[in-house]
């Protein structure tokens, strides 16, 4: 039994040097001191045995499958079942009926869910807490073009088909010096829901609300255009045809290039970083319970970003704070508490691009887990 | 729907046994012959049993979508809040919503069937009539294998081959024929368009009715072939004169049931076409693809809430009205022109003449493979 204790902190040991070896210097520094921490758990993970059952939100899937490796590899006798092919819709559907220990999902709990959620979960309701954040990358394909900086009126603007060709004002005006073909733009987007599309969606009416009058919606809102199914869909879509642009979730995108997007209101044109994910991400969002106690769910104001990635993707677990079985209880707050440890997001910037969550999230993270029973 | 040859035996026997059916008493030859045993009566039990089942669950299916689409059909898609976002956003009602829809669907079939008929049936004459018997039986192998490739495989190839493929094509029928409504607007520069759609879904259709039509053409009497060539016919003129008469019904049959798979297609469409919920006459284009049934639910079931999911099983109950319609009317077509006719029987007859060349005999029963089964024997023929 004390042989299989040093086993298992040797293990976690292991797995976040190699989750913390690929990051840059200065990020590496602040987990490292939280990891050796987190490395006593308070409860012995190798004890645990059980199965949890999750599924949603497809843009969390690499990252789950990063932290069911991880945690795993731990608790040898837990199994971990994420079913991304759910979407955080049918994520939150399910859990609401009952079926999952905790669903994934892209935008938190809505009023008429968080009432539901009473019912299932009984009087202590569900939580939403932040998970995963990332990004919305915009990415583009344009022979000979291989830099690209666009303004949030001119991204707005191609979405909703005013600028049809790639040589408009607007766009010659982001980027001096760049020859432009007078070909049409084909914007490639999602065809089915997706809580991508309801992040992208939010930037576009936050930053240009007079241009951009569609509401926020997890359906793409215009017809017209290029609708691919997924993620994946969309960058092989974006990739393997001419004059197309279109937008994805960070942890898809793979090799495909990226436009630098304008911050703020200013000259400054960034591209995705993880530490420019967080940065924003700090910036930009406040907690706005929605009325449970413990509730994380978090408005992202995206206007209030003047430093980092101009559009972060955030993603949510939600549970209940009364689980049916006190095992099944201890299993997912053991998992979630480790996802949203400093080791967890770690793990997650390592193998799925995520940009780790600031500390005082996870430090609200852990205090709302504690209520989970 | 149908995906693997198991289906396709099942859906083949079903067709040519309403042709044999009329006043086949089978029964009555069974007891006239031996005492019954019990494994007589467990096998008569299982096999009833089987039959029922299956009458069972498609009932069950039935029922179980017109009660989940009631709510959606019946709500106000004007003011339900439930209705008013995300996918069903924008829609008066069930049947604006539903409407798009089910033109998509059968315009996209349509137009793989039109790709697919013509190629299957000539798949299937050359095994049947000139081929060389090795070839003809590896061919048909390989056709009845076509069928088993999952379709998401199909659909994958359709993104990463038939798209860029299709490109240069595209951009020439727009430029040269973009006057014709199929080929205008602004052509694809990705290729996820309903062409690259419908040439995916006719390779889907072709074992399907290769395999039936094939069938069939084997099945055309000797008699009237040989007559035909014994009238100077030329082969070509024979298989017009002798082959294609007989096989009239048998083929309109294979491209019904063809029709069928393509209606219910999926994963493909849902992966290669970009679609939009209008009426289109457009293949060549991005933004202006109908959509189909099928696709639409995969596409948008996962992030519906519990109404718009309702209103995407009622879409799926369209989608099976529709099927049914169409094997109703492949039913008509058949019992009205089929070798069980009226005005068939005296062909039907000299049908049952052995074929006189041994070289047939063999070649049937190589061609055959798991369809064998299904050709209409002697001993079910009324007097």
């Amino acid at each position: 039994m004390k042989l299989k204790n040093v086993a298992a902190v040797g293990v976690i040991a292991l797995v976040s040097a190699i989750a913390l070896s690929s990051c840059s210097s200065s990020t590496t520094a602040t987990p490292k001191a939280t990891a050796t921490k987190s490395a006593a758990p308070t409860v012995d993970l190798s004890t645990l045995s059980g199965t949890i059952t999750s599924g949603g939100s497809s843009a969390q899937a690499n990252a789950e499958a990063a932290w069911t490796a991880a945690f795993t590899s731990v608790a040898t006798g837990v199994t971990i079942n994420y079913d991304k092919s759910q979407g955080s819709g049918g994520g939150v559907t399910n859990w609401l009926a009952g079926s999952y220990d905790f669903a994934g999902t892209d935008s938190a709990l809505n009023p008429t869910q968080v009432t539901s959620a009473a019912t299932t979960c009984g009087a202590g309701g569900g939580l939403d807490l932040p998970v995963y954040l990332s990004g919305v990358a915009i990415i583009f394909n344009l022979p000979g073009v291989t830099k690209l900086n666009l303004d949030s009126a001119t991204i707005a603007k191609i979405f909703n088909k005013t600028i049809t060709t790639w040589n408009d004002p607007a766009i010659q005006a982001d980027n001096p010096g760049v020859t432009l073909p007078s070909d049409s733009i084909t914007p490639v987007v999602r065809a089915d829901g997706s809580g991508t599309t309801a992040n992208f969606t939010t930037y576009l009416s936050e930053t240009q609300p007079s241009t951009w009058t569609y509401p926020v919606s997890t359906a793409w809102p215009v017809t017209g255009e290029s609708a691919q199914q997924g993620g994946s869909g969309v960058v092989s879509t974006v990739a393997a045809g001419k004059d197309t642009i279109g937008y994805a979730d960070q942890s898809s995108v793979g090799t495909a290039t990226q436009a630098a997007i304008q911050l703020g209101t200013g000259k400054t044109y960034v591209k995705y970083s993880a530490a420019g994910a967080t940065k924003a991400f700090q910036a930009s969002a406040t907690t706005a319970s929605n009325g449970t106690t413990g509730d994380l769910t978090q408005k992202i104001d995206v206007t209030k970003i003047t430093s980092g990635y101009p559009i972060p993707l955030l993603s949510y677990a939600v549970v209940c704070t009364t689980f049916k079985s006190a095992t099944q209880a201890k299993l997912t707050n053991a998992y979630l508490g480790f996802i949203d440890s400093a080791n967890g997001q770690a793990v997650a910037a390592k193998n799925a691009g995520a940009a780790p969550l600031p500390a005082s999230i996870l430090a609200d993270v852990a205090s709302s887990l504690k209520s989970v029973k | 729907m149908s995906e693997t040859p198991a289906d396709l035996r099942v859906q083949t026997r079903t067709t040519s046994s309403t042709a044999n059916r009329p006043g086949a008493p089978k029964g009555s030859a069974r007891t006239g012959r031996t005492k019954s045993r019990p494994a007589d009566a467990i096998f008569k039990g299982l096999s009833t049993g089987a039959a029922s089942l299956i009458m069972a669950i498609l009932a069950g299916v039935a029922i179980f979508l017109i009660i989940k689409a009631i709510p959606a059909i019946t709500a106000n898609w004007t003011t339900n809040p439930q209705l008013t976002t995300g996918v069903t956003q924008g829609h008066s009602s069930f049947w604006t919503y539903v409407a798009p829809l089910i033109w998509g669907t059968i315009f996209v079939s349509a137009i793989g069937l039109l790709i697919g008929a013509p190629i299957a049936i000539g798949i299937a004459l050359f095994i049947s009539h000139y081929a060389p018997r090795r070839v003809a039986g590896i061919l048909s192998y390989i056709v009845d294998l076509l069928a088993a490739v999952p379709s998401i495989v199909f659909g994958l190839w359709g993104i990463f081959v038939i798209r860029p493929f299709l490109l240069p094509l595209t951009a020439w029928l727009n430029h040269h024929l973009g006057w014709i409504p199929f080929f205008s607007g602004q052509p694809s520069t990705t290729g996820s368009t309903v062409l690259a759609g419908s040439i995916v879904l006719a390779v889907m259709v072709i074992p399907i009715i290769t395999a039936i039509s094939r069938e069939i053409f084997l099945q055309t009497p000797r008699l009237h072939e040989e007559a035909a060539l014994a009238m100077g016919a030329t082969k070509w003129e024979m298989i017009r004169l002798a082959v294609f008469p007989y096989a009239r019904s048998g083929m309109i049959s294979a491209i019904l049931l063809g029709l069928g798979r393509a209606l219910g297609e999926t994963m493909a469409i849902a992966l290669i076409v970009s679609p939009s919920l209008i009426f289109s006459l457009k293949i060549l284009t991005d933004g202006r693809n109908s959509q189909t049934v099928a696709a639409n639910i995969a596409l948008n079931f996962p992030d519906a809430n519990d109404l718009q999911r309702d209103a995407l099983i009622g879409t799926g109950l369209m989608l099976f009205v529709i099927s049914f319609v169409v094997n109703l009317v492949a039913r008509v077509i058949v019992d009205r022109t089929g070798p069980g006719a009226k005005g068939r029987k005296a062909k039907r007859r000299s049908a049952q003449l052995p074929p006189s060349d041994p070289s047939t005999i063999l070649l049937t029963d190589d061609a055959a493979g798991p369809l064998h089964t299904s050709r209409p024997t002697e001993g079910s023929q009324p007097a």
